[in-house]
């Protein structure tokens, strides 16, 4: 079967480009790996989803929903339960798929739209010493067992890692009647939304540790107790301020990363920094007529903007399979000072018919500073900014007429 | 009265109860823990070394040039993977050249295969290996194996040819009786006319049950290793190992069979006999003696670290003997490296000597293959094909990592040692052991457990017993409160 664009995912990021990609004249798939739409929204059924994008503080379901209404009455085709085990590309995509009523079979297309979100990092990718028991899980898993199937998977918990998840599975444990001891981080500030911290961990008393990690894990068969210690600027333990917490269950919640292993055999060009694709201001990626959105291309602190993201990714598909959008060479975007990525990582002048968007995130916390943008000596714009975090996703959007040349753009980050 | 007992199911124990299948007696295998390979043959390099090292004259050297060629008898037999490597072994300066070539001299006395090789050959060979080497010598017969799949095969071919395996069996004591023998587990006792500790690290444990003095004491050997991911396969080809030294065969780098890359081991002896955790200080070091041997390590790559235990013993050789003080008890202590090299040769020197005591006859039909169960990912685009016409759990995906799907899990959960928690669907189906480690695949993972055994989820196992994942139903009332 060939279709005009594949969409893989069908979480906010696929639904989301799958109905800006709709044309009547084009015949679009979705493949989704679950038996329902929405992806990992399912298991989020905290509110706070949408404010930027409907303005409405919705649950992740709710938001889900939302989201798989706008391409319901659309002549759309999705495949639920189905899983893309490898593409390749000669002219068009050629992508081998599976489930239980096909078996293995192919489908191809003329683009394909890369939706397929992130997983978590576990203790191994964090090198976590000690004893390896029952009772260590990401902290996603734990909500998907929790949220999803209604199980607990512990009454007396910890938590590594200040991330989104974690800081939401401290409330949701601690009102499932577990008792939730900590939240440690690694870094010197958190690394979830503000507000989670606020309405997670504070409401409910739950302790921050700052600056700390896991030094020791103990427990044979079940977890039995955890030892965090405080790290200096080097992130090194300090000896002596060893603290032991007896818990039956440590829930990590230190990092996502995009989930597109699946699609390496297409080889196009990864980002070491976000994990994910290198893309233009099209969402398109280093292979013609392969774009990426979403959580699969850098991971998003809020729904709202992988919506964003995603629409533009359809639309910017779907202008590739009418033949009005061109891959022309692109220059580099480079973060500079206190920046630690800027999306898109490549500029195609020649293109350049409308404003481009960028998003960004700092490697400083700050409480204000200015965002610049430069091609050479020239500054381009600046943005003064207030409550700067790395776990703040900002957004820069320029104009098309501010550029000056079709040199390599510089975005930093200076702080007063 | 059971024949032959043997205590521990590690590849020793698995390879000794296949050994002995092939004779008309009755053997029973106890194993604390509820899956074959849960000590220390689950946690070491994998390597089917060729016989260079051990000392001349032992029974190290004797076994593990012997064990060498019977993993290829096994291969045949059992659809065991091993792959044929080879390895060099490499010299930085003038001292490691000497023992080089008193280790040239060792291997042509101890049988071992080993071949000159220019650096300039080496270097072509292996791009990564380390430019400070100054000579390089190649091992050809050295292989690779996956350890814990080895004893689960020997032991499922042991079970298909009448052994029984008891699981879960911790022996607390043992009870001579003139001659046999009543081992006492925490939940039941078994009568034997021999017995054989075959407990690895716990082996002292299990020999201090029968006898005063006990000839030989375990000195716990930890070794961690990093796992680098399987998609930087190719990062090295052959087993690279420095000079030996006194603490053992040093930091190696070794290519696996589904692809990973081990770098490691270190060498601490420890006093606990189960502290397999990893620390800091422990891949720190391996990172300061990896870069010996070779550059550019993937460590990034990284997909986990772990630490396995050495049952190491003060003497130097193995202790494969009878005991001196309680006939009909015989002893396989201190098997640390060439353990798992020598583990075939070990069955069949416990075999001749059961065969001593009393002369069992040859089974008139043994089955010596093992059933061989293709894994989807294996699998040509017809047998894909004709695997999923035949049961399309085929076409449910349940670990997109390692591409396992429904099929796989439940045939393994009903082969003859049925893997029933959720490291040991793991360690059959490699499901949950790829970059997301399980997080996406855990929760079907244990849906099929329950489903396929009629379980509640609260009862699926991690691993051991007490190791459930999920504690309690949400909706269930507290009564704490």
């Amino acid at each position: 079967m060939m279709y005009d664009i594949i969409i893989i995912g069908g979480g906010a990021a696929g639904l989301s480009a799958a109905k800006e990609a709709y044309d009547p004249a084009l015949k679009i798939l979705v493949i989704e790996r679950e038996a329902r739409l929405g992806g990992i929204l399912r298991q989020c059924i905290h509110n706070g989803f949408g404010i930027h994008k409907f303005n409405l503080e919705l649950t992740g379901p709710e938001y889900a929903e939302k989201t798989a209404e706008a391409i319901e009455d659309l002549d759309i085709d999705v495949l639920l339960k189905t899983t893309v085990t490898d593409i390749i590309k000669f002219k068009t995509f050629d992508l081998t798929v599976m489930n239980e009523t096909d078996g293995e079979f192919h489908v191809e297309a003329k683009s394909v739209i890369i939706a397929s979100g992130c997983y978590e990092k576990t203790r191994s990718q964090i090198l976590l010493p000690g004893d390896r028991p029952a009772g260590i899980l990401t902290a996603g898993s734990a909500q998907r067992y929790l949220n999803l199937d209604g199980y607990m998977v512990g009454k007396k918990v910890f938590i590594l890692g200040s991330g989104d998840i974690g800081l939401i599975m401290a409330r949701r444990m601690t009102l499932e009647g577990a008792e939730v001891l900590g939240v440690a981080e690694l870094m010197p500030y958190s690394n979830g939304l503000t507000r989670n911290i606020a309405q997670c961990l504070d409401d409910y008393d739950i302790p921050l540790y700052l600056s700390h990690t896991i030094t020791d894990i103990i427990g044979k068969e079940r977890l039995e107790k955890i030892v965090i210690q405080e790290v200096d600027p080097h992130f090194t333990p300090i000896e002596g301020t060893e603290k032991t917490f007896e818990v039956d269950t440590l829930l990590l919640s230190v990092g996502l990363v995009p989930d597109i292993q699946m699609f390496e055999s297409l080889k196009f060009a990864i980002s070491p920094i976000t994990k994910g694709a290198i893309v233009d201001q099209h969402l398109q990626t280093s292979v013609e007529g392969l774009f990426a959105c979403g959580n699969a291309l850098h991971v998003h602190d809020l729904v709202d903007w992988v919506s964003e993201e995603s629409e533009r990714a359809g639309q910017y598909a779907k202008a590739y399979v009418t033949g009005t959008l061109h891959a022309h060479e692109a220059k580099d975007v480079i973060p500079g000072d206190h920046v630690r990525y800027v999306l898109p990582q490549k500029l195609d002048f020649s293109g350049q018919d409308e404003s481009t968007r960028f998003s960004l995130r700092s490697t400083i916390k700050a409480d204000k500073g200015t965002f610049k943008i430069m091609q050479g000596d020239t500054l381009i714009m600046h943005k003064k900014m207030r409550h700067i975090a790395p776990a703040e996703m900002e957004h820069l959007i320029v104009p098309k007429d501010k550029w000056v040349s079709d040199e390599p753009v510089t975005i930093s980050l200076e702080v007063s | 009265m059971i024949d032959v007992l043997i205590i521990g199911a590690g590849i020793t124990g698995s390879a000794l109860a296949r050994e002995l299948s092939k004779y008309e007696m009755t053997v029973t295998v106890l194993d604390k823990e509820m899956d074959v390979g849960n000590g220390a043959t689950m946690a070491n390099s994998a390597i089917i070394h060729s016989g260079h090292d051990p000392k001349e004259g032992t029974l190290k050297a004797k076994l593990n040039v012997r064990g060498n060629a019977l993993y290829d008898v096994l291969e045949k037999e059992l659809n065991i993977p091993l792959l044929k490597t080879g390895a060099f072994l490499v010299a930085h300066n003038d001292e490691e050249k000497a023992t080089l070539r008193t280790l040239r001299a060792r291997a042509k006395t101890n049988g071992a295969v080993m071949e000159e090789i220019s650096l300039e050959e080496a270097f072509k060979a292996e791009p990564n290996l380390s430019r400070d080497i100054q000579e390089v010598v190649s091992l050809p017969t050295t292989k690779v194996t996956f350890p814990w799949e080895v004893a689960l095969a020997l032991m499922e071919n042991a079970v298909v040819n009448g052994v029984t395996f008891e699981r879960g069996q911790e022996v607390i004591a043992i009870h001579p009786n003139g001659g046999t023998f009543t081992v006492e587990t925490t939940t039941d006792a078994f009568d034997a006319k021999y017995v054989i500790n075959a407990a690895g690290v716990f082996a002292d444990t299990i020999a201090g049950m029968v006898e005063t003095h006990v000839p030989y004491t375990i000195k716990p050997r930890k070794g961690e290793y990093f796992v680098i991911d399987r998609r930087e396969k190719g990062y090295m080809n052959h087993v690279i190992y420095p000079i030996p030294s006194k603490a053992g065969k040093g930091v190696l780098v070794t290519p696996q069979v589904h692809g990973e890359t081990l770098i490691g081991p270190t060498s601490l002896t420890i006093e606990d006999k189960t502290g397999n955790n990893t620390t800091a200080g422990g891949l720190n070091w391996i990172k300061n003696e990896a870069k010996k041997i070779a550059q550019n390590i993937p460590y990034h790559k990284t997909i986990r670290t772990f630490a396995g235990i050495r049952p190491s013993i003060e003497q130097y050789d193995f202790y494969i003997q009878e005991s001196t003080e309680v006939p009909n008890f015989y002893h396989l202590g201190g098997i640390d490296s060439p353990g798992l090299t020598s583990a075939p040769a070990i069955a069949e020197m416990a075999r001749d000597w059961v065969l001593s005591k009393e002369a069992f006859a040859l089974k008139t039909h043994f089955t010596a293959t093992r059933e061989k169960i293709t894994p989807f990912r294996s699998m040509s685009d017809d047998e894909k094909r004709a695997a999923f016409q035949a049961d399309a759990r085929y076409g449910k995906l349940i670990c997109k990592c390692e591409r396992v799907t429904e099929a796989d899990v439940v045939n393994a959960i009903h082969r003859p040692i049925p893997a029933d928690s959720v490291k040991a669907v793991k360690k059959r189906t490699r499901a949950g052991a790829g970059i997301c480690q399980g997080g996406y695949c855990q929760h079907n993972v244990i849906n099929i457990i329950a489903r396929e055994l009629s379980i509640p989820k609260t009862e699926v196992n991690y691993y051991n017993k007490h190791t459930n994942i999920l504690v309690r139903e949400t909706k269930e009332a507290r009564h704490d409160v």
